[in-house]
């Protein structure tokens, strides 16, 4: 709800010629956000009672989700300081492991495959830029 | 003419192209963030080397090949290869859950075919008076045409209530839409100064975080795909589900018409197709739980677009989408103007690249067939290894769209947003649907508007468009009915329960 009145309020910032044009659309989806928002608040509410308070069980196994989570955050931020294969050389692994994997040489052979394919299709056959290392 | 095109493209030469446009078409569809624009766009430099004819046929191999290859991993990972590989997801991937991922590409492949069979008929049978058609859509039309796509948010909801929470997905997709540039006064909205932005929220970006990277973290707490381990041995080759031919004949007829409007994708096609499927369904629960009729009309509406979008292209050299757009530039490099001097003077070459759709059709139709059971393996993979290089080609695909980093941490923040968006009920089929039609809506809604001089009457005072207000109310109303209908008849069932 406040999502749609501040999307109201922006539409005064929008120049005049299009004030009733795509300012006025912008409107409808603010008005009509409102409108549907303020329905659910009020559904809500109704079936408060009857409803015993759960709480939002995002996964089951929140050491190996959250751990995701934040190794693919660290791999985007090392992807360009390293470049392509480097930060994925070490989050590939990495991940595996943390995801369950255990046999080394299934994760090395995995990694390596991988990358070449990468090597081979991406980078060499479609030539689709990578992201390339800014460090060394 | 037609005879000389069919030598043409007998040629050992040309079959090749064919072959290769085709099977390289799979694998680029298959592989998200690569999309079939971006590979006919490639290979335009390739085919200066070429003949013109292999230069094209090529081209349309990679056309029709991508647009069948994107619902494999769209089945199988829940990761679209490509936008118009969307809807297939919401019902293939179910699928593969319960172990019939092989079905799921079966139905997918056959539907693919017969879509793009349709529409390549349709090309080649009626294209000029079509294309006279499409020039007579204008914005109004455009706008009620997103409506009309809209419309499948209301047959997303199971009852009154999850009604209301779809209706809010889909106006958050159509408010995410907004941001970006304005289309009336190019004035920067909602940016925040930030240039990754000024094209509005990248759309592959955002689908595979919404689709791809929200599935992988949650199948965290999975050993694999599949549930159930023990129906391992039921992927093998199963019969095709009966009674799926009038939803792929639906798809196909509306994947062609989207195809020729001008600007309206196959993505579009796709969604509507899949809605008009479930209206006629009589088996409407198991849509969103894995039920093929889903993914055969969505197949066929992408699959029919190709055809569809080559009709503008070729007669009026107005491309129907992305990847027509990008055909036509290999067109024009090899000289070839679209127009009336296509069909006659270059006739030849036309016909036969026409005809060369019908083999590419049937190149991808075996290659699925046979490689349908080996594929749905992939959904055995043990997550300890899947989950990490699926999040590799995500976020390879999310920064490959305009090499951006800003990319990836959009999809990031998509995948989280839509596993608490799953988790409380929120529907993120009209999230999409509402991200993928904003654009049209807003430009067909200010554009009618500047066009009406501020008159609302200009969305109801032309043919077409109370065409287009007659088919939102037959798609709206029904499903709004029986989502009120379900939820009072639970409401009541409640209150008879003794306490």
């Amino acid at each position: 709800m406040l999502l749609a009145m501040l999307l109201y309020r922006s539409t005064a910032a929008y120049p005049e010629a299009v004030q009733g044009s795509t300012a006025m659309y912008v409107r409808f989806l603010a008005v009509s956000l409102g409108i549907l928002c303020a329905v659910e608040v009020g559904m809500w509410l109704k079936s408060r009672e009857q409803e015993i308070s759960e709480k939002l069980n995002i996964t089951a196994a929140p050491i190996r989700f959250w751990g995701l989570l934040a190794e693919l955050v660290a791999y985007t931020l090392l992807l360009e300081p390293l470049g392509f294969y480097l930060a994925s050389l070490i989050f590939l692994p990495v991940a595996m492991v943390t995801q369950g994997a255990k046999k080394p040489l299934t994760i090395g052979t995995t990694t390596a495959g991988v990358l070449l394919f990468v090597f081979l299709v991406f980078e060499k056959l479609l030539a689709v830029p990578l992201p390339e290392r800014l460090w060394f | 003419m037609i005879v000389e095109s069919l030598t043409a493209l007998t040629n050992p030469y040309s079959l090749l192209a064919v072959f290769i446009g085709t099977v390289s078409g799979v694998l680029v569809g298959g592989m998200p963030g690569l999309t079939a624009t971006m590979a006919v766009a490639l290979l335009i430099p390739v085919t200066f080397a070429l003949e013109p004819l292999t230069g094209l046929l090529l081209m349309g191999g990679v056309y029709c090949g991508a647009m069948y290859g994107g619902s494999i991993p769209a089945i199988l990972l829940r990761t679209p290869g490509t936008p118009a590989a969307v809807a297939t997801a919401m019902e293939g991937y179910p699928m593969t859950q319960k172990g019939k991922g092989g079905l799921a590409l079966k139905v997918s492949v056959i539907s693919s075919f017969v879509g793009g069979t349709f529409s390549a008929f349709v090309l080649l049978l009626v294209a000029p008076i079509l294309a006279k058609f499409a020039l007579s859509f204008g914005p109004p039309e455009y706008f009620l045409l997103a409506l009309v796509g809209l419309a499948g948010i209301v047959s997303m909801a199971d009852d009154e209530s999850s009604l209301v929470k779809a209706l809010i997905s889909g106006l958050i997709g159509l408010i995410l839409a907004v941001v970006g540039t304005d289309p009336m006064s190019g004035m920067l909205r909602y940016t925040m100064n930030n240039p990754d932005l000024f094209d509005g929220i990248a759309f592959m970006p955002a689908l595979i975080g919404l689709f791809s990277i929200s599935q992988m973290l949650e199948l965290t707490g999975s050993g694999s795909i599949v549930a159930d381990t023990s129906v391992i041995t039921k992927i093998k080759r199963e019969p095709m589900p009966k009674g799926l031919g009038k939803y792929i004949g639906t798809g196909s007829l509306v994947g062609t018409i989207v195809g020729i409007l001008p600007g309206e994708g196959a993505t579009i096609a796709a969604f509507l197709s899949y809605n008009v499927a479930r209206q006629r369904s009589d088996k409407k629960e198991l849509f969103g739980k894995g039920n093929p009729e889903g993914i055969a009309a969505a197949e066929a509406g992408n699959n029919g677009c190709v055809g569809g979008s080559l009709i503008p292209t070729l007669t009026l050299g107005i491309p129907g989408n992305s990847v027509a757009a990008a055909l036509l530039g290999g067109l024009l490099v090899h000289g070839l103007i679209p127009g009336p001097e296509l069909f006659t003077k270059y006739g030849v070459m036309t016909y036969a690249f026409i005809l060369s759709l019908f083999l590419a059709n049937v190149v991808f139709l075996i290659m699925g067939l046979l490689m349908a059971p080996h594929f749905a393996r992939i959904s055995l993979t043990p997550t300890g290894l899947l989950i990490p290089v699926v999040c590799l080609f995500s976020v390879l695909g999310s920064y490959a769209m305009n090499n951006s980093i800003f990319d990836i941490y959009v999809a990031l923040g998509c995948g989280i947003v839509a596993v608490v968006l799953h988790k409380t009920g929120f529907s993120l089929g009209a999230l999409i649907l509402g991200l993928i039609l904003g654009p049209i809506a807003e430009s067909g809604f200010a554009q009618a508007l500047i066009m009406g001089h501020g008159d609302y009457r200009i969305f109801f005072n032309r043919p077409q468009a109370m065409v287009l207000w007659v088919l939102i109310i037959l798609l709206l109303v029904p499903p709004a009915y029986q989502a009120v209908k379900r939820h009072r008849e639970k409401k009541e069932a409640d209150t008879l329960q003794p306490v």
